[in-house]
C-alpha cells in the first residue's frame, strides 16, 4: 500500500494532550458560572408505587432553596421511546426514580432540602425481572404498555426498522442440518459501562422560550434534537459539549439529567448544575440491556448453518431510549457474523421496574452475541466443529448480506475479514491449544485454563447522516466546525489530521470549533463505530468542498483549469509547472472559503473484530482468570495508531470482557434495590490484574472514504464476554451459561456446593 | 453512655478558627465558616481544591476513596483529596496536578511528556490521579519495576483502559533516568 | 456532608474530654477512609454530632520491638506497617494484612487503629442515602438483618452477631458468637468482620490497649449487631502489642477477594503454626470475613497439634474448621473457599 501521507497512521499525540495530562482540560464539573444553582435529586425508596402526596414546603422554607419541583410542577415533558416517561411522574418505577428536584446555593443545603421532602406513597407491586414482568396478569410498569412489552422499532431508524430477522425458510434448514440444539441462554447481568465522569448538565434558560444546555455528552447536537422533542418541540435548544471523562455509548442518554438542568434554571432564571453523583451515576443512569434468547439452531457437519429460530428478549429496565434501535442493530449484527439462509427470530422488549438500559458500546450486538455464540457452541460441539473455523466461516463476505436496522437488505461490498482472523489466531496459538470441546488447554494442579474466541462486526460504521464545516482562511489556516465532543477516541484529532491531509496544511494550522450546536452543523455524534467512516466523511467532503472552492477562484487567476491545481502548505500551484503559484494569502483578508461535507448512511460495509480468550479456573477456589487475551481485526487503514491500541485494550474495560469475569449489577431480589452502586462492589478491572493482551490490526484497504478506512473501537468488547463462557467451559469441562462465571457458580458447577439449598455446603 | 463523666458546662472544646497549607508552592489561610471563602468543617480537601481554589484539574469520581482519580500529593505522599477534610491540612503541603509544570519555565514534568508520547490515556478523566500517583512513587523510588508500578497504580480506576499505554509512559521515564 | 462540628484533639485525654462533651455522639477520624465514606453515605444510625481529628496527637504512630515482641501506636499507617523492617522480620503476617488492604493511597491515609475500629461494609448497611435509602437494616432498627432475604453473598457463614438486649442470649462475655446457638440463627447481624489486621491480630495473639483496658485482640472483636469491638463510645484503641513468635513458628495469610487490590476479603486466613520436624506443636488458625468477627478454629487446631502435617491432617483440620458453618442462601461458596484457604494455610 502506498504512504506517502503526512498524518494518516502516524504516532501523533493527540492535540488535547497536554490540556489532559496538566489538567487544563476542561469537563463539565469545571465549567465555571456566575450565580450558579446546585440541583439535586429526591428519588423513590420503592421499585413501584404511587404518588399519593408530596409535600415541599418545609423544604422551600430552607434559606438557600431557590426551587423544589415536583410531578405538579412541571410541563408534560417527556422523553424515551415511544415518547412515554414524563421526567418526574406521579408514579415511580424503580428504587432511585425521581421524585422532586431541588435547586439551591449549595450542593449542601440542596441535600439538606431533600431530606424535608415528605412524599407519602402508595406501594404497587413490582416486576422486577423479565420472569415477573412476562407473567399474565403481571402488574403493568406503564398502562401504555400491555403485557409489560414495549412497542418494537423506532422513528429514527424509518418506518420499517428491522424488527426481528425473517428470511428463508427455517422448516427446510432444519430438514437440511446434521445437528441442531435449542435452550435459552441469557446475558443477564446488566452491567454498567461506567465512565468516570459521572453524567450531568448545566443549563441556562431564557424566557420565554430558549435555553443553554452544556452537558455530558459526546454528541451535543443530538442531545439538542433530543430535547427539542422532550420539551414538546416549543423550546429552543443550544447545546454544548465539553470534554467527556469516558461515555462508551452511555452519555447520548442525558436527556433527563439536562432535563433537571433545564426545569429547575427556569424555575429560577438563574444558571442550574445538576451532577451525579456516582451511586446515582450507577443506580439512576443506563445499565447494558439484559438478554435472553430462547432459540434453535441448524448446523451441517462442515459448518454451515441452515436455520436460526427463536425469540429475544430485552429487559430494558424503566424504560426504552435506544433499545428498539439496538434490538434493530444487534439482530443484523447476528446476522452479518451468522450468514445463515434461513431465519426466524423475533424479539420483545420487556419494562420491568429496575434501573434502565440503554446505549453501550457493542449496541445490542454484544447483548445478543453474548447469548447466541453459547448456544452455538452446543451444536459446534456436538458436530465436533472447532469454534474458529466455524466463526470465521460464518461472518459476512463479498457475497453475502445482511438486514439491517432500517428493513432493508444490503449486499456487502467490503473486505474478507478472513486473514485477520487466521493472523489473529495464530498469533494466539489456536491449533496448538484447541483440545476439543470441553477440554482444558493446560491442567496444572488445580489451576486449569482454556480457550475461547468469539467475534463481532457492525454496519453502523456507516450509519447517520454527518455534517461539517471546513472554512479555509487566507492566512493559511483552517477550522473545522463540528459538533463532536472529545470522549476518548482522539477522534477530533483525526479529524484534523484527515482535513490536514486534505488540504495539505501542518495539524497545527487547522483549529477546530467547539461542540456547539450554535455554530456548527448537525451531527450525529461519535457513537456506534460512525466516528471513522461516516463523520470522517463528512469532514473529508467539507475538505474537499473548501478545496474545490478555492480552486475555483484561484483558477482564473493562474490561467488554469480548476482541476489542473494542487495545494500544499498555504500554496495553489498547477500541477506539473511549480513556477505557477497562488499563496492561499491571494484571497485577501476579507474572504474565507466555506466547504461543507455531508455523509449519507451507508450500510453495506462492516467492521470486524474477532477476540481470542485463554482464561484460567483455580478449581479449588472458583477464581477465574484471564491469562491473555488476542484481538483481530482489519481496519482498512490505520489513521491514529496510538488511538486503535488503546482502544483495542479497551476491550477489558466498561462493561466488555469483564462482563463475563466479575462485572454484574446486583439488584436485591426481594426489593430492587441496587446493593454494588459504588466502585467498591462493582468490580472493575485493576493495574494489578492486567493480562497479556495483543492485537492484530490488518490494513487492507476497504472501499469506504479515501482514506479507505474504518471504524472499530467501539466494538472491541463485543466477541469477549461469550469467548470467556467457551473458554471457562473448556478449563472446567462443563458448560457455564451465565454471567459473569464468579466463584460460586464454579464451584457450584464443579459439585462443590448446592447453593439451592439452605446451608448449602456439604 | 454511662460512664460520660465530663461536665458539659465547664469544658468548650477548642475550635479550629483558621487552616493554612501550602499548594503547589503557594500558602493559602482561610478562616472556618460557612461562606464561600471559607473552609466549612465538612468540605474535602478535592471540594476546596477545586470550588474554593479553583484548581479543576483534581478530579473527583466515585467520592469514596476507591477510584484514586482524586489524588494528589500531601507532605510526599499520594493520598485521595476526597477522603481528607481540609480543615484537617493545617501545615500541609500538597502538589496538585496543575502544580507539576516546571515553576519558572513551564516545561511539562518528564511524566507528563511521557503520558503525550505514549498516548497513555483515552479520556483522560484519571489521568491527572494517575499522573499524581506516578509522581509520589517516581519521587521515592527512582527505578520501580514494572510490579511496583503496577502495584503502585493498582487504586486508580481507569476505564477505558489505559493501563497498558500508562505502564509503557512510567517505564519509559524510568529508563531514561538510567 | 450533612454538618458536624469539628475539633483537633491535641492529647489522648483532650480527645476522651471532647468525646465526654457530645456525650458519645461525636466520632474520632484518625485516617478517615472509612470515616468519612460513612459521614458521605450517613451509614451511620445516628449521624455524629462532631468529628474529632486525632492525627493532632503526637508520637501515636510508633512501630518498636523489645524483647517482649511488637508495640505499635494506634495511629502507625498501614503503609509503614507494610514496609516497617521490623514488622517483615519477625510478623510478616501482620505486614501482609496490612498489604492486602485496599489500595496504597488508602495504606498510605489509613491508620491500624482505624482499621480495627472500622464500621462494617454490609452492602444492605451501607446503601447509599439518595438512591431511595437507607435501607432499613437491623441496625437501622429493622426487625430482621436484610441479609437473611436479600442477596447474602458476602455474609456471615457463621451465624449473626447478637442483638445485645435479646435477653435468652445467653452468650458467655468476650466469647465470639459461634453457631453452636441455633435458636440464634435469624436474631442478628449478618455483616462480617471487615478488618483484614484483626483477623492478623487474633492469629498473633496480640493485644489492645484503649484508654480503658487491655485485652487480647479475639476478646476485642467481639461483635453484637451495634457495633464490631468491645470499644465504648468513649474509648479508644492508643496501642497493638504483638508478642514475639516461636523460632519455629511459620506464618501465613491469605485473602480470597475477586480482585487483589481494593477488595474487602470474602475469605481470609491468618495462621502462625509451630511444626517440628513435620509435626505440628502448635497452631492458630484464624477465618476471616467468615462471620461477624474473626473466628479462632480451635478444633482445627487442636486436631493438629501432635500430627503429621500431609495433604490428609490438612483435610481434616479444613473440615473441623468449617464444621460448625451455617451458610445462607448464597454463600455456600465461602464455605468451600475457606476450607481451601485452611489447607493452604496448613500445607503452606
Amino acid at each position: 500500500m502506498d504512504d506517502t501521507y503526512r498524518y494518516i497512521g502516524k504516532p501523533i499525540p493527540r492535540r488535547d494532550a497536554a490540556a489532559i495530562v496538566t489538567g487544563a482540560a476542561v469537563f463539565l464539573d469545571d465549567l465555571r458560572f456566575d450565580n450558579l444553582l446546585h440541583g439535586k435529586v429526591l428519588r423513590s425508596p420503592h421499585a413501584h408505587a404511587r404518588i399519593n402526596r408530596i409535600d415541599k414546603s418545609k423544604a422551600e422554607a430552607l434559606p438557600g432553596v431557590k426551587a423544589v419541583l415536583t410531578w405538579e410542577d412541571i410541563p408534560d415533558w417527556r422523553g424515551g421511546t415511544p415518547r412515554t416517561v414524563r421526567v418526574l411522574d406521579e408514579k415511580v418505577r424503580y428504587v432511585g426514580d425521581a421524585t422532586a428536584l431541588v435547586a439551591a446555593t449549595t450542593p449542601e443545603i440542596a441535600e439538606e432540602a431533600l431530606d424535608l421532602i415528605e412524599v407519602d406513597y402508595k406501594v404497587l407491586p413490582a416486576v422486577i425481572d423479565m420472569d415477573s414482568a412476562l407473567k399474565p396478569g403481571a402488574p403493568l410498569v406503564y398502562d401504555e404498555f400491555p403485557g409489560n412489552i414495549v412497542p418494537g422499532g423506532t422513528i429514527i431508524y424509518g418506518p420499517n426498522c428491522l424488527k426481528g430477522v425473517e428470511r428463508g425458510d427455517v422448516a427446510k434448514g432444519f430438514a437440511e442440518a446434521d445437528v441442531i440444539t435449542e435452550g435459552t441462554f441469557g446475558y443477564e447481568n446488566i452491567p454498567n459501562a461506567l465512565p468516570p465522569e459521572s453524567v450531568g448538565a448545566v443549563a441556562q434558560w431564557e424566557e420565554p422560550d430558549k435555553v443553554t444546555v452544556w452537558a455530558t455528552s459526546q454528541a451535543p447536537y443530538m442531545d439538542k434534537v433530543t430535547l427539542f422533542h422532550v420539551f414538546n418541540r416549543q423550546v429552543e435548544i443550544r447545546s454544548i459539549g465539553n470534554h467527556v471523562g469516558g461515555s462508551f455509548g452511555t452519555k447520548i442518554m442525558c436527556w433527563q439529567v439536562q432535563a433537571y438542568a433545564v426545569l429547575l434554571s427556569r424555575a429560577t432564571g438563574r444558571p442550574v448544575k445538576v451532577v451525579f453523583t456516582k451511586e446515582e451515576h450507577l443506580a439512576a443512569f443506563t445499565l447494558r440491556v439484559a438478554s435472553r434468547l430462547q432459540a434453535k439452531v441448524g448446523i451441517k457437519n462442515d459448518g454451515t448453518l441452515t436455520a436460526i429460530q427463536g425469540t429475544w428478549y430485552v429487559d430494558t429496565g424503566y424504560y426504552s431510549f435506544t433499545t428498539q434501535a439496538q434490538v434493530a442493530v444487534g439482530s443484523g449484527e447476528l446476522m452479518i457474523m451468522a450468514q445463515c439462509p434461513n431465519w426466524d427470530l423475533k424479539n420483545f422488549i420487556v419494562t420491568t421496574n429496575r434501573n434502565a438500559s440503554g446505549s453501550t458500546r457493542g449496541f445490542g450486538g454484544q447483548e445478543l452475541k453474548s447469548s447466541f455464540i453459547p448456544l452455538l457452541s452446543l451444536a459446534m460441539e456436538k458436530a465436533d466443529l472447532d469454534p474458529f473455523e466455524v466463526l470465521k466461516k460464518n461472518f459476512v463476505k463479498p457475497g453475502g448480506g445482511y438486514f439491517w436496522r432500517d428493513g432493508e437488505w444490503y449486499d456487502y461490498r467490503g473486505i474478507d475479514y478472513s486473514k485477520a482472523m487466521d493472523t489473529g489466531a495464530e498469533r494466539f496459538g489456536w491449533k496448538e491449544k484447541w483440545k476439543g470441546w470441553l477440554k482444558p488447554t493446560s491442567v496444572d494442579g488445580p489451576k486449569r485454563t482454556g480457550i475461547g474466541v468469539g467475534v463481532h462486526g457492525n454496519a453502523d460504521i456507516g450509519e447517520d447522516a454527518a455534517e461539517a464545516y471546513v472554512q479555509i482562511d487566507y492566512n493559511g489556516t483552517a477550522t473545522i466546525f463540528l459538533c463532536v465532543a472529545e470522549h476518548g477516541t482522539g477522534q477530533k484529532s483525526n479529524y484534523v489530521r484527515m482535513a490536514a491531509e486534505v488540504l495539505q496544511i501542518p495539524l497545527d494550522r487547522i483549529a477546530m470549533s467547539p461542540a456547539d450546536s450554535l455554530v456548527t452543523p448537525f451531527e450525529f455524534g461519535p457513537v456506534g463505530s460512525r466516528g471513522t467512516y461516516a463523520i470522517g466523511s463528512a469532514v473529508i467532503n467539507a475538505a474537499e468542498d473548501a478545496k474545490q472552492k478555492l480552486f475555483d477562484l484561484f483558477a482564473p487567476k493562474l490561467g488554469a483549469d480548476p482541476e489542473d491545481l494542487e495545494t500544499a502548505d498555504g500554496v495553489v500551484t498547477v500541477k506539473g509547472h511549480p513556477e505557477k503559484s497562488l499563496k492561499w494569502r491571494a484571497l485577501g483578508n476579507d474572504r474565507t472559503v466555506l466547504g461543507y461535507g455531508r455523509f449519507e448512511s451507508d450500510f453495506t460495509l462492516c467492521n470486524c473484530m474477532m477476540s481470542f480468550v485463554e482464561a484460567g479456573v483455580d478449581t479449588e477456589t472458583g477464581k477465574v482468570s484471564l491469562e491473555s487475551v488476542v484481538l483481530a481485526t482489519d481496519v482498512g487503514r490505520i489513521i491514529d495508531p496510538l488511538g486503535i491500541e488503546g482502544q483495542l485494550n479497551g476491550c477489558i474495560g466498561s462493561a466488555g470482557i469483564d462482563t463475563a469475569v466479575f462485572e454484574e449489577t446486583i439488584l436485591n431480589p426481594s426489593s430492587g434495590h441496587m446493593l454494588n452502586p459504588n466502585l467498591i462492589d462493582y468490580k472493575w478491572r485493576t493495574f494489578e490484574e492486567l493480562p497479556p493482551i495483543e492485537h492484530v490490526v490488518l490494513e487492507t484497504p476497504i472501499p469506504s472514504h479515501r482514506f479507505n478506512a474504518v471504524g472499530v473501537g467501539e466494538i472491541s468488547t463485543a466477541p469477549g464476554p461469550s469467548a470467556v463462557l467457551m473458554a471457562v467451559s473448556n478449563a472446567v469441562g462443563t458448560w457455564f451459561h451465565e454471567y459473569p462465571v464468579t466463584p460460586q457458580k464454579v464451584l457450584k458447577a464443579l459439585g462443590k456446593i448446592d447453593t439451592e439449598r439452605r446451608g448449602g455446603s456439604r | 453512655m454511662t460512664d460520660i463523666q465530663t461536665d458539659r458546662n465547664t469544658f468548650t472544646p477548642p475550635e479550629v478558627l483558621t487552616v493554612g497549607f501550602t499548594v503547589n508552592g503557594q500558602y493559602h489561610r482561610f478562616n472556618v465558616g460557612t461562606e464561600a471563602h471559607e473552609i466549612s468543617p465538612t468540605h474535602t480537601l478535592s471540594w476546596t481544591l477545586r470550588e474554593t481554589l479553583g484548581l479543576t484539574g483534581t478530579k473527583v469520581s466515585c467520592d469514596q476513596g476507591a477510584c484514586g482519580c482524586c489524588t494528589v500529593i500531601m507532605d510526599g505522599k499520594a493520598v485521595l483529596s476526597c477522603k481528607i477534610l481540609t480543615i484537617e491540612c493545617d501545615g500541609k503541603t500538597i502538589t496538585t496536578i496543575e502544580g507539576l509544570k516546571e515553576r519558572t519555565s513551564g516545561a511539562l514534568d518528564p511524566i507528563q511528556q511521557a503520558f503525550i508520547d505514549h498516548n497513555a490515556f483515552q479520556c483522560g478523566y484519571c489521568t491527572p490521579g494517575m499522573i499524581m500517583t506516578t509522581k509520589a512513587l517516581l519521587d521515592e523510588k527512582s527505578h520501580p519495576t514494572e510490579q511496583e508500578i503496577k502495584e503502585a497504580l493498582s487504586g486508580n480506576f481507569c476505564r477505558c483502559i489505559s493501563h497498558y499505554q500508562v505502564i509503557t509512559a512510567v517505564l519509559s521515564v524510568v529508563e531514561s533516568r538510567k | 456532608m450533612k454538618r458536624f462540628e469539628h475539633h483537633n484533639a491535641r492529647s489522648i485525654e483532650e480527645a476522651i474530654e471532647i468525646l465526654g462533651y457530645y456525650k458519645g455522639n461525636a466520632k474520632v477520624n484518625a485516617g478517615g477512609t472509612d470515616l468519612l465514606g460513612a459521614l458521605r453515605d450517613r451509614a451511620l444510625p445516628e449521624y455524629p454530632d462532631a468529628v474529632i481529628n486525632i492525627k493532632t496527637i503526637g508520637g501515636l504512630d510508633y512501630i518498636e520491638k523489645d524483647q517482649t515482641g511488637l508495640k505499635i501506636g494506634a495511629l502507625a499507617k498501614l503503609d509503614d506497617i507494610t514496609r516497617s523492617p521490623v514488622i517483615k522480620e519477625e510478623h510478616k503476617l501482620l505486614a501482609d494484612a496490612a498489604y492486602s488492604v485496599a489500595t496504597p493511597q488508602i495504606r498510605t491515609m489509613a491508620t491500624i487503629g482505624g482499621n480495627l475500629a472500622q464500621d462494617v461494609r454490609c452492602w444492605f448497611y451501607r446503601y447509599p442515602p439518595r438512591i431511595g435509602g437507607p435501607m432499613v437494616c437491623l441496625r437501622k432498627g429493622g426487625k430482621f438483618c436484610s441479609a437473611l432475604a436479600g442477596d447474602n453473598r458476602y455474609h456471615s457463614i457463621f451465624g449473626p452477631a447478637p442483638l445485645v438486649e435479646y435477653p435468652d442470649e445467653g452468650d458467655i462475655p468476650g466469647q465470639p458468637a459461634l453457631p453452636s446457638h441455633p435458636h440464634r440463627s435469624r436474631k442478628g447481624c449478618f455483616a462480617v468482620g471487615p478488618s483484614d489486621l484483626a483477623v492478623a491480630l487474633v492469629a498473633l495473639d496480640a493485644g489492645i490497649v484503649t484508654t480503658k483496658r487491655t485485652v487480647s485482640a479475639e476478646a476485642f472483636f467481639n461483635a453484637t449487631a451495634l457495633k464490631s469491638t468491645l470499644l465504648e463510645a468513649d474509648e479508644l484503641i492508643t496501642e497493638i502489642q504483638v508478642p514475639k513468635l516461636p523460632a519455629a513458628a511459620t506464618q501465613r495469610y491469605d485473602k480470597f477477594t475477586l480482585r487483589k487490590p481494593i477488595d474487602f476479603a470474602v475469605v481470609s486466613t491468618a495462621s502462625v503454626l509451630t511444626v517440628d520436624r513435620g509435626v505440628c506443636t502448635d497452631a492458630r488458625i484464624v477465618l476471616g470475613a467468615v462471620a461477624p468477627e474473626p473466628v479462632r478454629v480451635r478444633n482445627a487446631e487442636e486436631v493438629l497439634k501432635g500430627r503429621h502435617i500431609d495433604e490428609e491432617t490438612a483435610e481434616e483440620a479444613a473440615e473441623l474448621a468449617l464444621a460448625g458453618s451455617t451458610p445462607l442462601k448464597m454463600n455456600g461458596y465461602k464455605v468451600e473457599i475457606a476450607k481451601v484457604l485452611v489447607k493452604r494455610a496448613i500445607l503452606g
